[in-house]
């Protein structure tokens, strides 16, 4: 295949799914761009600081992560500690087995995503059951998820209906609210028959070691009060210094992500619950994921690990508008996924250094993070780094020969001098790709070399 | 980290310890944590007049919730929707089951998770309220039993007049309290999945009910 | 000091033209070192820092001094101010760059903002549809080209719906990503006529390149100008009509 990857399947994208995307994106945006204008006079200056309170927990990392444990162990939460992908599924699969549990049930997690949990418990024989109404049909469809908080925004009603009925949900029925209440009536009885809870976490906070989710299905909640065992995974850049400081965040998450001023449900998770009540987990596991998180902590990339996944960056790029999610090969896509996916690849990042091409750097997704993330600068340093090891650019030309020629006012003169003569050129037949590329959908303007600068030289003779 | 920490901790604990340290050993620069004020982050906008029960109530509407008065209120409500069995926290027995079950609702105060799905509403007690956000605060010391709150598909929500009603997020953040599990609860459950389109009662409560003393009844009503 | 672009020396010998003439109708001296060759942004766009820093030497080398350096580009002068900053990160002549990029200053915004211009006299009949560049956000080109345009008689500004998308040039992102960059451009396009504008205008003759050209074999019509064409334009049909009369 020829060409970049991203580009191709965009190209091979149904103009119906791209539709879908492109919209959906546009309306989110809008919405939050309204609602942050309307609650707030300066939103960027909310944005910036969310931004530095992120960076200064990261940048004291060692300290805050050593306070959240602490935290977390004088409120009765086991904590665990995943350095690799690996070693999180390991421990969940133990975790599972001592307790007995073989059927669990899960909120939507981003990271457990990340570390493929659902193939590695479904091969070793525990039933894990997503049920988020988005996860849940990724499932059942045996898709994956193609937007941070919108895993089905690629698919329409139909295609769901579809799945329902082949999966003995009921007849065929596109209706949304039939879709919905189907999907409540089979899930509550898994949640009801599961032995365990999986969730991811929001933001953990190192002052109280409280664990904040938020949702707005209630599929969280029902995963903590129908079994006696919850175990959360959260990746360790997701903790914030204090109670307070989630004023912050929580303003921004769901305004950012959905236009709302909050989800649903908005929980404060200490612990497990007090002996006397009568539902709620007995016990609470919470494992801590690295999985290059703490590499990327001193890195000249290092911002992104503020993420707090709200996916506005993916809903305002024109770039992911046209692709959709699994254009980007990987679990996150989009311009946070651009610069992470690669980096937390590791040693296969070669494989994904097409990922921080794949953007004119026009910088929306930066003005959209709600914690100023300067992602384009970030790609920036991506294709450097690209370069730098050698990696191909598929469809890019070498700039090698144009900065020799671009550091010499000769050279530069030279090429410029061409005439209007150069117009007569068939530049159809000149075999240079990227020039042949232009081509196929745009015309060239007139070649005026050297015009501009004869007539700036003519006039200054009197 | 010192010798003692390192040894108390797993291999696992001690590896990310030390990769977060050494990353963190070159930083050239730190951030620090920024001064700021409680107000920054409130929408004040949203704040409009009233008592902190008025304003509440109005942005608890404004997502979908239903604020009703009076328990005879409640009843009809319930009535009229064919919610005509349900579950009551037995110590709110006296002001909202008692009542409810003289209109003629089946009121159960005992919650059997076998029979969830015979409880189409679900009454318990709120820990207090947000103004700023309508949301109602729920935590595991008031609400009699986590299931209750959430599987029928009316939640009522019951806040006395003595329930403590937070003006903004930031001082319902200081409120938080010891409870291990507290929710915020704006509105009724709902998704967007299936084509962006707005669907309410997922698998929480499709109606999200307030109950709320009729001396802070929402101004205009 | 003058620096006049890649694209406006290989294509776009007008725009660069009359951007002169505007800041010398402005009261501006411009001198144009005529060693310039480019900013260097081509090569930094691929990540191929090392190549664009040695065209971003010979650039900072060119416009020396104190002098104030005004580029008919939105992306050019981002290149300066901002993008040097990140290639010349732990390089020994940071120090020049940052320096070059002080001084850097897109046309508009050094008209509204660096002269104090309150408004541009001049006079046209036109719809015109503004079209900002990408490297423009966060700068102050877009109120500035939207105070000069604003002013001149008879012009009517109309904006173009979902502003904040990008048209799809993207340097080489235009001929590595072809499909996603003329689906884009399309996009835009439809949006920027949609008010059936006389001109298009922007601060960057790189976007105008692309939309035009996919305008063109699309077969509909556009003018695009650049801003300072239409800035000169305007104040050229003023002086003529105060000759006239």
């Amino acid at each position: 295949m020829s060409g970049q990857p991203i580009d191709h399947y965009a190209r091979s994208l149904p103009r119906e799914r791209r539709d879908s995307v492109s919209a959906s994106g546009a309306v989110t945006t809008q919405g939050r761009s309204d609602v942050l204008a309307r609650d707030f006079e300066d939103p960027d200056a909310l944005r910036r600081l969310a931004g530095q309170i992120k960076q200064h927990a990261l940048d004291h990392l060692d300290d805050y992560l050593r306070q959240a444990v602490a935290k977390m162990r004088e409120n009765g939460v086991e904590v665990h500690f995943a350095p690799t992908a690996e070693d999180a599924r390991t421990i969940m699969l133990d975790l599972l087995r001592r307790n007995g549990v073989g059927r669990v049930v899960k909120a939507k997690s981003m990271a457990t995503e990340e570390i493929h949990l659902n193939d590695h418990l479904a091969a070793n024989g525990v039933d894990c059951l997503e049920t988020d109404l988005g996860e849940f049909i990724v499932q059942i469809d045996r898709d994956t998820p193609s937007h941070i908080v919108r895993p089905i925004i690629h698919k329409n009603r139909r295609e769901i209906a579809e799945s329902f009925e082949a999966h003995g949900l009921g007849e065929y029925d596109d209706d949304p609210a039939t879709i919905t209440r189907r999907a409540r009536r089979h899930l509550r009885a898994k949640f009801l028959g599961s032995q365990a809870g999986i969730t991811g976490g929001n933001f953990l906070s190192a002052e109280s070691g409280r664990l904040v989710l938020v949702t707005n299905e209630g599929n969280a909640r029902f995963s903590m009060a129908a079994n006696s065992l919850h175990i959360a995974l959260v990746g360790i850049e997701k903790i914030v210094p204090r109670d307070r400081d989630l004023g912050v965040f929580l303003n921004l998450l769901a305004r950012s992500a959905t236009a709302q001023q909050l989800t649903v449900y908005t929980q404060f998770i200490g612990g497990p619950k007090a002996a006397n009540r009568p539902s709620g987990p007995e016990k609470m596991h919470v494992v801590l994921l690295d999985n290059r998180r703490s590499e990327l902590l001193g890195s000249n990339c290092r911002e992104i690990l503020r993420c707090i996944r709200c996916g506005a960056c993916q809903n305002v790029c024109p770039v992911y508008r046209q692709a959709s999610g699994h254009a980007y090969r990987a679990v996150y896509g989009g311009p946070v996924g651009a610069v992470l996916s690669p980096l937390l690849a590791g040693d296969r990042f070669a494989e994904f250094a097409d990922l921080p091409k794949a953007s004119s750097l026009c910088g929306a997704c930066r003005e959209v993070c709600p914690v100023d993330i300067p992602i384009p600068d970030l790609l920036l340093r991506l294709r450097n780094r690209a370069s730098e090891e050698g990696i191909e650019s598929v469809g890019s030309p070498s700039m090698g020969a144009f900065a020799t020629v671009a550091s010499s006012p000769v050279l530069w003169r030279l090429a410029m001098s061409g005439s209007r003569a150069m117009n007569l050129l068939p530049i159809e037949r000149i075999p240079a790709k990227p020039l042949q590329e232009w081509l196929k959908v745009r015309t060239l303007p007139e070649w005026r070399g050297g015009e501009f600068r004869k007539w700036m030289k003519s006039r200054k003779k009197p | 980290m010192d010798e003692v920490e390192e040894e108390a901790m797993s291999p696992g604990e001690r590896e990310i310890f030390k990769a977060v340290e050494e990353s963190l050993a070159d930083l050239p620069g730190k951030t620090p944590l920024p001064e700021y004020e409680d107000a920054v982050c409130v929408a004040s906008g949203r704040l409009g007049e009233g008592t902190p029960r008025q304003i509440f109530a109005a942005n608890f509407e404004a997502v979908g919730g239903r604020v009703l008065a009076r328990v005879e209120d409640l009843a009809s409500f319930l009535l009229e929707n064919d919610h005509g069995a349900g579950y009551c926290d037995p110590a709110l027995k006296g002001a909202v089951g008692a009542p409810l079950e003289e209109a003629g609702l089946k009121v159960d105060y005992e919650y059997e998770r076998d029979r969830c799905d015979e409880y189409l509403f679900g009454v318990t007690l709120a820990s207090g309220a947000i103004a700023e956000s309508g949301s109602v605060v729920l935590n595991d010391d008031d609400t009699s039993d986590r299931l209750a709150a959430l599987t029928p598909w009316v939640h009522v929500a019951v806040l006395p007049s003595e329930g403590a009603v937070h003006l903004t997020i930031p001082d319902a953040i200081a409120a938080l309290g010891g409870s291990p599990n507290v929710v915020w609860v704006t509105g009724p459950s709902k998704t967007a999945d299936v084509e962006g389109i707005l669907i309410e009662g997922v698998h929480g409560p499709g109606v999200q009910i307030c109950l709320m003393p009729v001396d802070d009844r929402p101004a205009g009503r | 000091m003058f620096m006049a672009t890649c694209l406006c020396d290989a294509f776009f010998a007008e725009a660069a033209r009359a951007a002169v003439e505007v800041l010398e109708a402005a009261g501006c001296e411009v001198i144009f070192p005529e060693d310039q060759t480019c900013c260097g942004q081509p090569a930094f766009n691929g990540g191929e820092f090392r190549s664009s820093r040695r065209v971003a030497r010979h650039a900072m080398e060119v416009f020396a001094g104190d002098l104030p350096v005004v580029v008919p580009s939105g992306s050019c002068a981002a290149m300066n101010v901002h993008g040097n900053l990140l290639q010349f990160e732990g390089e020994p002549d940071l120090g020049k760059a940052k320096d070059l990029g002080r001084r850097t200053w897109e046309l508009c915004d050094y008209l509204v903002n660096g002269l104090g211009l309150d408004r541009w006299e001049g006079r046209l009949r036109a719809k015109v549809a503004i079209h900002d560049s990408c490297h423009t956000r966060g700068t102050g080109t877009g109120d500035a080209m939207r105070r000069l345009l604003g002013g001149i008689e008879d012009l009517e500004l109309c904006e173009v719906g979902q502003r904040d998308q990008c048209c799809g040039f993207g340097g080489t992102f235009s001929v590595a990503f072809p499909h996603i960059s003329a689906e884009m451009g399309t996009v835009k396009l439809d949006h920027a006529l949609e008010a059936m504008p006389d001109r298009v205008v922007s601060s960057d003759m790189s976007c105008l390149m692309h939309l035009s050209g996919l305008a063109e074999r699309q077969g509909r019509t556009i003018r695009a100008s650049s801003v300072a064409e239409v800035l000169r334009d305007a104040s050229a049909a003023r002086t003529s009509t105060a000759e006239l009369g």
